[in-house]
């Protein structure tokens, strides 16, 4: 588990002057908890919210029109004078050992580079092994085809299943399964389960899903010689890409700018510059010419990442008052040739007696990333269909049954989320509350739900400047990256609402790695680690310009306020001035003011709930998702536009795992058959239902709400589909195949 | 894709010229028509056909023309595309079955790009044949893949040596309207019921879907007058968005208040052809539209359905659509 809290309290007494916060780390997007200790400081405050003018509110986002209208310049569209287009080679084999011959696509007209990616045995199908530089995209893939390669095939295991059959080959050469837990002491638990007064137990999987960001993997390198280079990136992280990059064109960190204006979606998987920024730097480097090498899909889908697969084997014991007794799990994660993000069984509920084994095993295929709340959607599937199973074998109400199962210190939270959930889905009205619907009727109608846990907190990696010039105008800057979520926007909002200007008045100016540093966004840590950080630059800029103004007007600066382009004395209303003339005071130099994180303006942990109302047709196995619900805290909500945005696209994204995504390898050829966007399906505009966001009241500070959002849509969904019809369908994506197997299953027996 | 010379006529005869002739099957993919391109670029781009030339069909004048006589018979041309189909009031009055499988295609933006000729002669969409790396027997490999391998998708009726399922929605509904092909070849003009110009693998070339030689293309389709047929097309897709059929019924019936005179069931999603049940046609005439006789519609129009390891779902979802499409019309 990576997200446990090391301890539950501080690990001592702060010091004097300072207190101790927890916090958010985040390695590779997978974040952990950890208790920091930092300086104990009056600093801004948000505000009652019923004074917030901007921060909260609905707006939309500062770039949308750029973006509608094309103008938004994303990493694919940068197109530099003299840029060649380069296309990588991917090894068409799982496990194969790889001589290349360059010579013919170097000879070809039109093709100006040509570097081998250094693999003598590939271990994964579609790893990139060579690329190519050339005048066009077109001779780019020429320049491929020319490449002389001889592969020289070992055996492979592309499934689970292959890859744990007596004599599989070895994927790792230390054993195909991974990670095995260190205890593997089940007696208690075993106990625990013989003295069950029922017991309900199934296998459930999870498919590899893909991140699917619309924007594919790469970057653009202007390099042309000499001691300097621009890397356009489509990052999740501005600084993770200066250091990487600076490292195979041969320059110092320093000497790199990263430029992430726009980017298309990463969802955890883009950190650093992979090895398409390797090849696309060693071609600028041989070339001396600049380089565009983003992906194109099929290697987007080959060699970007994704979201580990996994199956769970659970089993429970429950008394028929509706307590959860014991609880056994072993979880097989999937992550292809890495391990796969954890999957943590027993997934929210607290059984009274809970055991787990967690482990891994290794295909020869890419390996996982971070994805959206990392090992959680697969465990909630999980968890949230046992939790079903068993309110179903002691016929007890499915929400009644998940509210005896609460973890400690949540309970009041997760019982009110789903009261709310119920509610909304109309679940007091539903016939089926304690047991699925027998009937026979064509169409059915069934409810599910499913709970979330996240941390989401900051950290101190951000410094943001925010800079008033003589004319008035204003600007905040910092590095960080905005992923299409609303950071840009937010940055202004802040702004302008500490200095009481309007949105327009202020321009934020964010994805330049010669900016303020700030954290890469993986863990839900950008807005918690930002947002203070921009509130505390503004506040100071505020009080910078008001010192100014306290020589030039007399009074105290401390009493001074600002509101609708005016800066005036709370005591004394008729020492004020216009924002414009107050700015003429600072002279040509304007003033520029640093901020910091400030902990008291974050916090930490998420909860929600979610509900789904879907039909299924019992004679073509279709659902249809008719209704969803999403309930959450979610600390002080920047935007409120934004925010329920990540809500919708939460339940959009786990409607799509649920109902449709999945990699399909072939395991005889090995070869991935759906690596495009016909056949691996994603839910499109007519698939989407009715959705309902809603956000709790929380007096706390920032958090980051976007992951919670994506846990549990996919288990209310397929339990919904269990409850309407009867079939519980162990393994995702919820296909008519299986449901109409199921039914005919249920029919026989 | 391979590079190569882009070619845009204004005539049919310099269309012809450029073609192979009629047995040189050899020369086949050296020259590659282009339609709307909705389907060709994707077999370009996976190197599945590497032409010399490609021919834009969208230069020639006269071949997009959707033709309504006062017989009630239609005329349908080639380019007519399957956004002019979908949203012809016309059409809808007359064969409601044909807007309604034009309507089905694919998404709006490849609606207004595809057209029909486009849409009858599109290449097969099974997963095998559309990765360049599998040289499967669609593609002159020896062995049809997903026969042992991931067919979910894949044919149940019809099935052998070749296992694609045609992925034409409008096939199935123009063949059950009892539609003709004409086809121009270098020789001249023929003349073909539609659902002669489908071949099953077992037929004709396992390599091809359809009668079409080397030197011929599809001029345009006529239908005939549906006068007193009442239509629907059925699709089930995975997916609403947009998705090819996992199994489609194009349904017509003459109905005398309320017993069928003459059905047509045409299966799409489910066969290497338009696969037309003619039992289940036979067994209604004469027939109310009831539980029975939906029920026995269903059974014999599957009758001979193999199912491979993972299609076997698509039995029970015929069967189910089949009853749906006859309960809508009755
Ligand atoms: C994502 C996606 C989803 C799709 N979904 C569906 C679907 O749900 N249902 C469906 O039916 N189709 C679907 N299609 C397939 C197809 O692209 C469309 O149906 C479209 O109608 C093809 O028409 P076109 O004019 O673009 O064909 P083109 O690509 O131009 O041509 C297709 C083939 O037919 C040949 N050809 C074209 N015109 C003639 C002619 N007059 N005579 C002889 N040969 C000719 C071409 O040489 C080529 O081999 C889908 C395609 C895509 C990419």
């Amino acid at each position: 588990m990576t997200r446990e809290l090391l301890q539950d309290k501080p690990p001592r007494e702060p010091a004097p002057g300072k207190k101790w916060i927890r916090v958010t780390k985040v390695v590779n997007g997978i974040d952990s908890e950890v208790w920091e200790e930092v300086d104990d400081v009056q600093g801004p405050e948000w505000g009652p919210r019923d004074k917030l003018r901007l921060v909260s509110r609905a707006i939309p986002r500062v770039d949308g029109p750029e973006k509608v209208t094309g103008r938004a310049q994303f990493s694919h569209d940068v197109r530099l004078p003299g840029m060649l287009y380069a296309k990588v080679l991917r090894c068409p084999r799982p496990c194969a050992k790889v001589r290349l011959d360059l010579d013919a696509a170097r000879r070809l007209k039109g093709v100006v580079g040509v570097v081998e990616l250094g693999v003598d045995e590939v271990k994964w199908l579609g790893r990139p092994i060579a690329a190519v530089a050339a005048e066009t995209p077109e001779l780019a893939e020429d320049g491929l085809r020319a490449i002389v390669a001889s592969y020289e095939d070992q055996p492979f295991a592309v499934t689970p299943a292959r890859a744990q059959v007596d004599g599989a080959p070895l994927v790792n050469s230390k054993g195909n399964l991974r990670g095995l837990s260190r205890n593997t002491d089940t007696s208690e638990v075993d106990a625990a389960l013989a003295k069950a007064e029922v017991k309900v137990k199934g296998t459930w999987r999870v498919p590899v899903q893909h991140h699917a960001s619309l924007e594919t993997h790469g970057i653009v390198v202007d390099y042309r010689g000499g001691d300097e280079a621009t890397v356009y990136a489509s990052t999740q992280g501005t600084f993770t890409i200066p250091g990487d990059a600076a490292g195979r064109l041969g320059l110092k960190p320093n000497q790199v700018t990263a430029v992430v204006e726009h980017m298309g979606g990463g969802f955890g998987s883009k950190f650093g510059i992979g090895i398409e920024g390797q090849a696309a730097c060693l071609l600028a480097k041989e070339t001396k010419r600049p380089v565009h090498l983003l992906f194109d899909r099929a290697s987007e889908f080959h060699a970007a990442g994704n979201r580990s697969g996994g199956e769970h084997e659970l089993e429970a014991g429950v008394s028929r008052a509706g307590e959860l007794t014991a609880f056994k799990a072993r979880v097989t994660r999937d992550g292809g040739i890495s391990d796969g993000a954890g999957q943590p069984q027993p997934y929210i509920y607290a059984p009274k007696v809970a055991f787990a084994e967690q482990r891994c095993v290794h295909t020869n295929l890419d390996g996982h990333r971070a994805m959206r709340a990392p090992g959680h959607p697969q465990a909630s599937f999980a968890m949230e269909g046992l939790m079903d199973e068993a309110a179903y074998a002691i016929g007890m109400d499915l929400v009644e049954f998940r509210k005896r199962n609460l973890p400690e210190g949540k309970r009041e939270l997760y019982a009110r989320q789903l009261d709310k959930c119920a509610e909304l889905i109309g679940w007091a009205a539903h016939a089926h509350r304690s047991k699925w619907d027998a009937s026979n009727a064509e169409l059915k109608t069934g409810i599910g739900f499913g709970l979330a846990r996240w941390g989401g907190g900051g950290g101190k990696d951000c410094r943001v400047e925010v800079r008033i010039a003589s004319d008035g105008s204003v600007e905040v800057l910092s590095g960080t990256q905005d992923l299409g979520t609303g950071t840009r926007t937010y940055c202004a909002s802040i702004v302008a609402e500490e200095l009481g200007l309007e949105l327009g008045q202020v321009r934020a100016r964010i994805g330049r790695s010669t900016f303020g540093n700030a954290n890469p966004s993986g863990g839900s840590t950008t807005a918690a680690s930002l947002a203070p950080a921009v509130k505390h630059a503004a506040w100071n800029a505020k009080r910078a310009l008001f010192d100014k103004l306290a020589e030039l007007l007399g009074g105290e600066a401390r009493n001074f306020a600002c509101g609708g382009n005016l800066i005036y004395d709370a005591t004394d209303k008729t020492r004020h001035i216009g924002w414009k003339d107050a700015c003429a005071a600072l002279g040509p130099n304007g003033l520029a003011a640093q901020g910091e994180w400030q902990s008291h303006l974050a916090a930490n942990d998420i909860g929600g709930a979610q509900a789904a109302k879907v039909q299924v047709d019992t004679t073509t196995g279709e659902v249809k998702v008719l209704e969803m619900v999403a309930v959450q805290n979610c600390g002080l909500v920047l935007n409120e536009l934004t925010a329920r945005s990540q809500l919708n696209g939460g339940m959009v994204q786990a409607l799509s795992y649920g109902l449709f995504e999945e990699r399909v390898v072939d395991p005889d050829l090995g070869l991935f058959l759906n690596a495009n966007f016909e056949d691996y399906k994603l839910a499109g505009c007519k698939d989407i239902p009715k959705m309902l966001a809603v956000f709790e009241d929380d007096p706390r500070g920032v958090i980051g709400m976007a992951e919670a959002a994506v846990i549990p849509g996919h288990s209310a969904i397929a339990n919904a589909v269990r409850n309407a019809c009867g079939v519980r369908v162990y393994e995702m994506p919820l296909t008519c195949d299986k449901i109409l197997n199921g039914l005919i299953a249920l029919k026989k027996a | 894709m391979r590079a190569f010379d882009w070619i845009q006529p204004k005539t049919l005869d310099q269309v012809l010229e450029l073609l192979p002739g009629p047995r040189d099957t050899k020369q086949r993919d050296r020259v590659k028509l282009l339609a709307g391109g909705q389907d060709l670029l994707g077999e370009l781009k996976e190197y599945l056909v590497q032409p010399e030339q490609v021919v834009d069909l969208k230069s020639l004048p006269g071949l997009a023309a959707l033709e309504f006589a006062a017989d009630g018979g239609i005329t349908i041309s080639a380019l007519v595309t399957l956004a002019a189909l979908e949203s012809s009031a016309e059409l809808r009055t007359r064969s409601p079955m044909i807007a309604e499988a034009a309507g089905s295609v694919a998404s709006v933006q490849i609606r207004n790009q595809g057209t029909v000729g486009g849409n009858l002669c599109q290449r097969p969409r099974c997963w095998y044949y559309r990765r360049e790396q599998a040289l499967c027997i669609k593609k002159g490999g020896a062995e049809c893949f997903a026969y042992g391998g991931l067919n979910k998708y894949n044919a149940i009726l019809g099935g052998g040596p070749s296992y694609i399922v045609h992925p034409s929605d409008l096939a199935p509904a123009l063949v059950a309207a009892g539609a003709s092909a004409v086809i121009r070849g270098k020789k001249g003009e023929r003349r073909i019921e539609l659902e002669r110009f489908f071949t099953l693998p077992s037929e004709g070339s396992v390599l091809r879907e359809n009668v079409l030689a080397p030197d011929e293309l599809l001029l345009r389709v006529e239908v005939p007058p549906q006068t007193g047929w009442r239509s629907t097309y059925l699709k089930f897709r995975e997916r609403s968005s947009y998705d090819f059929a996992l199994s489609a019924v194009a349904l017509a019936l003459k109905l005398d208040g309320g017993t069928v005179r003459e059905a047509r069931i045409v299966l799409g999603g489910v066969a290497p052809i338009p696969w037309r049940a003619d039992k289940a046609e036979a067994a209604l005439v004469g027939k109310k539209i009831d539980d029975a006789s939906c029920k026995q519609a269903a059974e014999l129009a599957l009758v001979g359905a193999e199912a491979l390891q993972y299609n076997g779902y698509k039995i029970p979802l015929t069967q189910a659509l089949i009853t749906k499409a006859l309960r809508k019309l009755s």
